[in-house]
């Protein structure tokens, strides 16, 4: 049964005359990964925060876990906020144990827990230091475990992947898996793409406030037409005749070791358009391509599509 | 409730831990142990001082030096009777009750009661010899021997330059030097240096003044006149003390003789006196008498006030540091997603106040180490004290009077903890309140002083000076209305601090930026959440 842990319906949250968060509706079901994106200053920690009832929203219900507040559910949950943080005087395993304590598990079972968890992510070497003595990318990670040792249904992470090294955030890929295999769910924001395509089932994309996207990563790409990348020392421009090609355009892009003479093509494909068809009429026609790029439509296009122009304008607002 | 106690728990552990605690707990007894050594030692450790006693009269000499030898016996008698007080042999005490014990009661008895008496007691019976003699059955087998006294006062023998006829002021010019400590004494093989010169010139009595002469005026010539006290320590004035006494009751006997009035007569009725017993009206009849421990009873609250201030002192640095820590370190979003603001704000309060009750009982633990290690007659009487404290009510009121005080200043102190970022922002913030805190600090010994009087009354109904207050009145039986009307006030303030805290806190605590102004203070104060 997929039943929804989360859901909010009209929740807005204004600080004085500035709407940080504008009648967002969601709705997660149970065992999905969800990512929230957004460009800087979009809301979504500040959404985060309403969720965990950290901060109460100005109107608007939510629902978590068939509760009206978090906090009546708050052992069933775990957090990880955006700026990390710990008691620099504790010792890495004891605070594990503690924030588990604190969410109702026993303390002896915690610190068995504390040291499973080191353990398994690879941490085991710095059970007994202290926090201080850590790097900020291992205490963000001592962080990450200390939110889910508790085996919370629902786990929330904002930002996990800032400030790891690739190798680090391939570990907290896993564990994020390993959470979803475990049927937990797990909601996270991030600004890196590539971990919300590999890891999530569904977005939510939100700018100024606003959700602009809300549905899975395939629904995402299916926003923007297909790409096709041509280089070749012709006109192209026929190309658009051609069944399934949206339209067809040059671009202008220097680089080194470019031969002289070619040019770049840039065509818009119908979602189910088969490639074949443009090489196919390439080749009947004569042209010699250099490059043929016929990829997926990454969410970076997607997001840079969706919130690119809005982002670049509320940077500079 | 759980979460609160695991927050406190955590709290204090992180408190106990830490080497600056250890330093404070330990910091406070030794510093009272050294002032108590140095001052004991002190008292015992004032050098020998040599005079010179120059009578041009010949009348006089005797006097003086009687009333030194007395002021030395006295001393003598002062230190026997601590001896005999911590030597003597209970056991024995209760075989034997029969005369010589009951004359050593009474010796110790009269001695507490008027010094002047038993001293002319303890000359007139033959002094240390006789007293050690009655005294040695009663003291334990390994009663170590008595050792006397030193002198104080030594007479020095006056340098071979020097005249002792010759007129005063000759004699002064001569013994500069030698006062001012430019030259030194020679006394058997030593060489010492002068501490006074008692000059009394030839015509020394043409300068006793008489009332009746003096109703005519003092003569017009405003020279040295009548006996020269010279010293370059104005401070010590035991010796001019009793130079002035000696030589006055001699003149005085000898007007007597004078005069054809019986000394004797005189004698008996200068030695006749009504004992003057202070008591206290609190007391039950028959109990009435103030002794030494009443006396300490009385003043006692005011080291309970001391106590309350330091270990506050001590709590609201780690209320202020721990809460900021968590704001600076941003460990509260975590905190806040685990538990409310208010569990927080519980937890922490309990885990501070549980540090600084294990601060004051680590005080007293090395107290009464202290007491074990050092068995004299100083800490005998500290024990003497201690069990009178404990028999009183003393010991209730200072738990109260704590635990209301911490509870109150710690809603303030975490409140103001949760607006700011760093320390140096609290500080300006709780600038106010520390003068306010200051307040009866600086007036404790004048309430010690009037503890029903109008100030002491006043403060008491201001919720902030009251466990201060009311603790320092504590022993002096308050009225009834003050007692009980400065307790409701005084809880039902804290539970309202309490409560305006939570709710400053649970505002501030996930605040960033600067600390609040006035109004913002005022509407946090007003407004429910966020
Ligand atoms: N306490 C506050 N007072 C006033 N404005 C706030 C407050 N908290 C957040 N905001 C505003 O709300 C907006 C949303 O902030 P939020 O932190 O939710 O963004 P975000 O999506 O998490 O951004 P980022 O990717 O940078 O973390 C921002 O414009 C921010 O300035
Ligand atoms: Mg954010």
């Amino acid at each position: 049964m997929s039943s929804t842990v989360l859901s909010l319906s009209n929740v807005s949250k204004r600080y004085g005359d500035f709407t940080a968060v504008n009648r967002i509706n969601l709705s997660i079901p149970k065992g999905s990964v969800y990512g929230f994106l957004g460009p800087n200053g979009a809301g979504k920690t500040t959404t985060i925060r309403m969720i965990l009832d950290i901060i109460r929203p100005d109107e608007g219900e939510i629902e978590v876990l068939g509760c009206k507040s978090a906090m009546q559910v708050r052992d069933r949950i775990g957090y990880l906020p955006e700026e990390k943080g710990l008691y620099k005087k504790m010792k890495v395993w004891a605070i594990i144990s503690y924030f588990a304590t604190l969410k109702g598990i026993h303390r002896k079972d915690a610190k068995l827990r504390a040291f499973e968890l080191l353990e398994q992510y690879g941490l085991k070497d710095f059970a007994n230091s202290t926090v201080e003595s850590l790097s900020k990318g291992m205490g963000q990670k001592v962080q990450v475990l200390s939110s889910i040792a508790h085996n919370p249904e629902l786990v929330i992470l904002d930002e996990p992947f800032s400030g790891l090294d690739p190798v680090n955030q391939e570990v907290l890929e896993q564990l994020i898996r390993d959470l979803k295999n475990n049927g937990q769910t797990v909601i996270f924001s991030t600004h890196i793409m590539q971990h919300a395509e590999r890891l999530c089932e569904r977005l939510l994309l939100i700018t100024q406030g606003s959700k602009v996207f809300d549905g899975t990563v395939d629904e995402a790409r299916a926003i923007i037409p297909r790409r096709v990348i041509l280089e070749c020392q012709n006109d192209v421009m026929a190309l658009a005749d051609l069944e399934g090609v949206l339209s067809v355009s040059e671009t202008f892009v220097g680089g080194e070791g470019r031969i002289p003479g070619t040019r770049q093509w840039e065509l818009y494909v119908k979602e189910h358009t088969n490639p074949q068809l443009i090489l196919q009429h390439c080749f009947q026609n004569g042209i010699s391509l250099s490059r043929f790029d016929f990829t997926q439509t990454s969410l970076h296009d997607v997001f840079v599509h969706l919130v690119g122009q809005e982002a670049r304008e509320h940077n500079f607002r | 409730m759980r979460v609160t106690l695991l927050i406190a728990w955590r709290e204090y552990l992180e408190n106990v831990k830490t080497k600056g605690f250890w330093i404070g707990v330990l910091l406070v007894p030794i510093v009272f142990f050294m002032i108590f050594h140095i001052s004991t030692r002190l008292a015992t450790a004032t050098p020998t001082r040599y005079y010179l006693l120059i009578d041009q009269t010949g009348q006089y000499a005797d006097s003086v030096e009687t009333a030194i030898r007395r002021e030395h016996q006295r001393r003598v008698m002062q230190d026997f009777m601590r001896y005999l007080q911590e030597n003597r042999s209970d056991t024995a005490n209760l075989a034997i009750s029969n005369e010589p014990a009951n004359q050593m009661d009474q010796l110790l008895d009269d001695f507490g009661n008027d010094e002047v008496a038993a001293l002319d007691d303890w000359l007139s019976n033959g002094g240390l010899a006789f007293a050690l003699q009655m005294a040695r059955p009663y003291l334990r087998p390994d009663t170590p021997d008595f050792e006397e006294p030193r002198q104080q006062f030594i007479a020095a023998v006056p340098p071979p330059e020097l005249d002792i006829t010759a007129p005063a002021e000759t004699i002064v010019e001569t013994l500069r030097p030698f006062l001012k400590g430019e030259k030194r004494l020679q006394v058997g093989d030593n060489n010492v240096s002068l501490f006074a010169l008692i000059l009394i010139p030839a015509e020394v009595n043409n300068d006793i003044v008489r009332p009746m002469a003096a109703m005519g005026g003092l003569p017009a010539d405003s020279g040295t006149r009548g006996v020269q006290y010279w010293a370059g320590n104005l401070t010590d004035t035991r010796l001019s003390n009793a130079i002035q006494t000696s030589i006055n009751n001699a003149i005085r006997q000898q007007e007597y003789i004078d005069r054809n009035i019986d000394v004797n007569a005189v004698r008996d009725v200068q030695r006749t006196r009504l004992p003057v017993s202070r008591m206290d009206p609190g007391k039950v009849a028959g109990d009435e008498q103030v002794s030494v421990a009443d006396t300490f009873r009385q003043w006692a609250p005011m080291g309970f006030v001391y106590l309350i201030f330091i270990s506050l002192m001590q709590s609201v640095q780690y209320l202020l540091s721990n809460t900021i820590e968590e704001k600076s370190n941003r460990i509260i979003e975590v905190l806040l997603a685990s538990v409310t603001p208010g569990e927080l704000m519980m937890g922490k309060l309990l885990g501070i106040g549980a540090t600084g009750i294990t601060t004051i009982l680590a005080w007293l633990a090395s107290f009464f180490a202290f007491i074990q290690l050092y068995q004299t007659i100083e800490t005998t009487m500290i024990v003497q004290i201690l069990d009178v404290l404990l028999g009183s009510d003393l010991i209730p009121y200072f738990v109260f009077y704590y635990l209301c005080c911490y509870t109150l200043y710690a809603g303030i102190f975490l409140a103001i903890g949760s607006l700011c970022n760093t320390l140096k922002e609290a500080q300006s913030l709780m600038m106010p309140l520390m003068m306010v805190m200051m307040v009866p600090i600086l007036t404790m010994s004048f309430i010690a002083q009037d503890p029903n009087g109008t100030m002491a009354r006043v403060m008491s109904w201001i919720p902030l000076f009251t466990p201060f207050t009311m603790m320092n009145r504590a022993a002096a039986q308050p009225p009834m209305i003050d007692v009980v009307g400065t307790t409701v006030l005084l809880v039902v303030t804290t539970i309202t601090v309490l409560w305006l805290s939570g709710r400053v806190f649970r505002q501030g605590i996930l605040r960033t930026g600067q600390p609040p102004r006035i109004i913002e203070l005022w509407r946090m104060l007003r407004r429910r959440s966020t």
